[in-house]
């Protein structure tokens, strides 16, 4: 994975489009992999007992979906110094999550580079919100 | 409830404000590779910074690094704690049995926004101090009617140094009855794009208050705002207030496409104010075939979520 | 007549097939549309020195020049505000050559609208920054209005309240493209004619607006070949000669929004446009024997009638209903089916139908063509064409 260097980010520029398959085995396993065992996030029963259609994805992954997607875009040489999310429509089993971002903001005295970013599903959007991460210098090998 | 017994809630609500929720207390196990291997599996990342020593040292760093979405994970008390209940005799605990008898017992959450001081390494063990820093007043949602509870948490490392800071909001619901075959999730408005130019007509509308902006030097009024006046060209400028009343320029009935947070068939109207400004808004308390251009209109709050204030319409008559 | 007059021609028409899922890429699209067009030109893309695209466009001037072999270019531009830009484009490549900036000049629109990224459904939660053209649209989205036919629609319910028109009177746009669609084998809707009852059967989208108020959306690409008058003699088809290309942005203008005005039933952008096609043509509405109007959505063909002179204020509605946009008709219009009926490629294929029209060979050719307009997007700042046929 090639690291991008802050000078070669321009405010303006979008991130590849990434989409996320909505699996019930993704949206288990991410809940327990951040300690998440709430129903609502297993038990399609108990979460239909809470006036959900199905479980849905906690929100500990979706900050973790967004980590990811800015960071393959940014490189290993990126350090993540926020990520700011507000939820929408929740992510159920069997719909796909497209993440989109577009670079908003540089700043040049730490340089820091903020991302806003998108996550669509098919009832709309299910997560909006800002990444910022701080890039290195110069152009890395 | 009667009103004392409402404003009673309320006051004993507001006094949570500024409260601990929960006292610090340090995550279950120190920072390390097995659990990051599992999150990182999860969630597909593939960057090397977490698993991969040589790699995390090519990109300057020490060694291996934790994710930064990973912090809040850390401090999960797993699956024993949520199986054993939630009153444990903390603030939080106690704040939503009172929640609970408001009959707000569903909880969804709605925001994090994450401030990451330093990355963690192999090794570190974070703990978390929560403050409820504020509890909204009832909302309207499409889970049904709730209150936001916002916290502060503080991440804090062995050394007691803040590692990161997180405000953390969740949505305390009375669940709405579910119609057959379910039913739409909560969703929110389109977000406006806030600028140093409009910043202060969506401040005002948090107010409930509806604001045109006024050309300081030849007394112009304008909307939407603008930086500059196009008649005599200041840059200065105040804000009137609208008197709220104004009568329908267009409107539409929107169909399609859906929107979750929108409600099928739904009213924009332009309203003209009679200052003399127009501005696009929605039509309450109106069926979509009785609206008619020219109607009378009045000047109400839609609050749509904690973050959003609306001003929309209301027919009158003239 | 100005100093751009008749000084440049489209020498060159090129497409792709109109879809809604081609299954190939953007930049693929848009190097078969310039391919198909550099080669009904009769040239060789080394020929080509000159580019010109919109700056919603995902394929930039230099991934189609590589692509395609024209090796160095010496011209490139783009024109914003979406649709708006289509007759803009050739404006652009009629000056570079007029002034020998360049000599041949392509302009080309590809992209996956239908099968990709869908402007029907809107910006409602498109990521915004802190600019200027992100935070206009904080006046409407929050309420819900963040679709093109949405801010359409608000339009068309004043202009029906000012003047007494009907939903009917749209759908016989949409009649009127969808019937010269039927022939032509190149539209979408080949073979589908609709009639007035199918129009106000069909649902509602943005009241007053309709499914068949609505243009389609569409995969594929177009691109236009601009050469020298003199250059495009010597080329295989009668040249399209450019007697006059304009751009227009109206007082108090918006993008899609311009509600702010004292009046909202014209569109002023357009008139801007018209008065100087007409003013570097030397020409007049009564010298135009056929049109192009840009037709994303029916209600606003109406006041682009009015505007262009063609009829008076408010009397669009008699105009079209007495059956002058038909072949036969004082003005046919968009007889290649428009974006209704054909693709909806931006207005790019709109300028192509044109230059058939020039040429004498539309599947739906009126007699005696000698002057064709050709309008953009309207909503936002817009552009036009006066084409004509050589001496
Ligand atoms: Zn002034």
């Amino acid at each position: 994975m090639r690291s991008r260097a802050y000078d070669e980010v321009t405010v303006g520029e979008t991130l590849p489009e990434l989409p996320v398959p909505l699996t019930r085995t993704l949206i288990v396993a991410t809940a327990i992999a951040s300690r998440d065992y709430q129903d609502v996030h297993h038990d399609p029963g108990l979460a239909a007992e809470r006036g959900s259609p199905d479980v849905f994805m906690n929100i500990l992954t979706t900050n973790g979906l967004i980590d990811r997607y800015v960071t393959e875009w940014a490189g290993p040489a990126a350090e993540v110094k926020a990520i700011k999310i507000r939820l929408g429509a929740p992510n159920y089993p069997g719909d796909t999550m497209v993440l989109t971002g577009t670079v908003t903001a540089k700043h040049d005295e730490d340089r820091r580079v903020e991302i806003a970013v998108r996550g669509a599903n098919r009832l709309g959007a299910h997560v909006t919100g800002t990444v910022a991460v701080r890039l290195p210098g110069g152009a890395e090998s | 409830m009667a009103q004392t017994e409402q404003d009673g809630y309320e006051k004993r609500l507001g006094e949570f404000a500024g409260r601990e929720a929960a006292p610090p207390r340090p995550g279950p196990d120190p920072v390390n590779v097995p659990m990051i291997r599992h999150w990182v599996e999860a969630m597909g990342d593939r960057n090397p910074v977490y698993l991969d020593e040589e790699a995390a040292r090519r990109t300057g760093r020490a060694g291996i690094v934790a994710p930064a979405s990973m912090m809040q994970a850390w401090t999960m008390r797993g699956y024993a704690a949520a199986t054993a209940g939630q009153d444990d005799g903390s603030g939080l605990g106690e704040l939503i049995a009172l929640l609970a008898e408001g009959g707000y017992t569903s909880v969804v959450a709605t925001d994090s926004e994450f401030a990451f001081h330093r990355e963690l390494t192999v090794g570190d063990h974070v703990g978390v101090r929560e403050i409820i820093e504020s509890i909204s007043p009832e909302k309207k949602t499409a889970l049904g009617a709730g209150r936001f509870v916002t916290t502060e948490r503080t991440y804090l490392d062995q050394h007691g140094e803040t590692v990161a800071v997180q405000r953390w909001r969740m949505l305390w619901f009375r669940p709405a009855r579910t119609p057959p075959g379910g039913r739409e999730p909560a969703a929110l408005r389109p977000r406006p794009a806030v600028n140093r130019d409009n910043a202060f007509w969506f401040e005002a509308a948090r107010e409930h208050r509806l604001v045109i902006q006024r050309c300081d030097a030849c007394g112009a009024l304008r909307h939407p705002p603008g930086p500059c006046c196009p008649r005599c060209g200041s840059y200065g400028w105040d804000t009137a207030e609208a008197s709220g009343r104004g009568r329908v320029y267009s409107y539409v009935v929107s169909h399609h496409p859906r929107h979750p947070a929108f409600e099928p068939p739904y009213v924009v109207a332009l309203v003209e104010l009679e200052e003399g400004t127009r501005l696009v808004t929605n039509l309450v308390g109106v069926a979509p075939e009785e609206v008619e251009i020219d109607m009378p209109v009045a000047l109400e709050w839609l609050d749509p979520d904690p973050e959003l204030s609306l001003p929309v319409f209301r027919p009158v008559t003239a | 007549m100005s100093g751009l007059s008749g000084r440049a021609a489209i020498a060159g028409i090129g497409a792709t097939e109109f879809s809604k899922d081609s299954g190939r890429s953007e930049l693929r699209l848009a190097c078969e549309a310039v391919l198909a067009a550099v080669a009904d030109a009769g040239l060789r893309p080394s020929d080509v020195d000159g580019m010109v695209t919109f700056t919603a466009d995902s394929s930039s001037e230099i991934h189609i020049a590589r692509s395609t072999g024209m090796g160095e270019l010496r011209f490139f531009s783009r024109v914003p505000h979406g649709g708006g830009a289509a007759c803009g484009t050739v404006q652009q490549a009629a000056m570079a050559v007029a002034t020998g900036v360049a000599e041949v000049v392509v302009c080309y629109r590809a992209f996956n609208e239908r099968s990709g990224q869908r402007f029907g459904l809107g910006r409602a939660d498109a990521p915004s920054g802190a600019g200027a053209d992100d935070a206009a649209f904080a006046w409407v989205s929050p309420f819900g209005l963040f679709t093109p036919a949405q801010w359409v629609a608000m339009f068309a319910r004043r202009y029906m309240h000012e003047y007494k028109a009907t939903g009917e009177d749209f759908g016989r746009v949409a009649v009127v493209d969808r019937k010269h669609a039927a022939t032509n084998p190149a539209a979408w809707f080949y073979g589908r004619p609709i009639t007035l009852a199918d129009h106000q059967a069909s649902r509602w989208i943005a009241e007053p607006l309709r499914l068949l108020d609505c243009c389609q959306e569409s995969d594929g690409g177009q691109a236009l070949v601009v050469v020298s008058a003199e250059r495009a003699r010597d080329l295989p088809h009668p040249p399209a000669l450019i007697l006059a290309a304009g751009q227009g942005s109206g007082d108090d203008q918006h993008m899609m929004t311009s509600y702010y005005r004292p009046e909202i039933t014209g569109i002023p952008e357009m008139g801007l446009v018209g008065r100087q096609l007409y003013g570097q043509s030397g020409l007049g509405p009564a010298d135009v024997d056929a049109a192009v109007l840009y037709d994303h959505f029916t209600p606003l063909v109406l006041p682009q009638l009015e505007e262009l002179g063609f009829c008076g204020r408010g009397e669009a509605r008699d105009f079209i209903a007495d059956g002058h946009l038909e072949v036969g008709g004082r003005l046919p219009v968009n007889t290649h089916g428009g974006q209704l009926g054909e693709a909806y490629i931006h207005g790019m294929n709109g300028i192509a139908e044109g230059v058939r029209l020039v040429r004498g060979t539309s599947v739906n050719q009126p007699p005696s063509v000698r002057h064709v307009l050709v309008t953009a997007g309207t909503g936002v700042p817009t552009s036009g064409l006066m084409l004509g046929t050589d001496r």
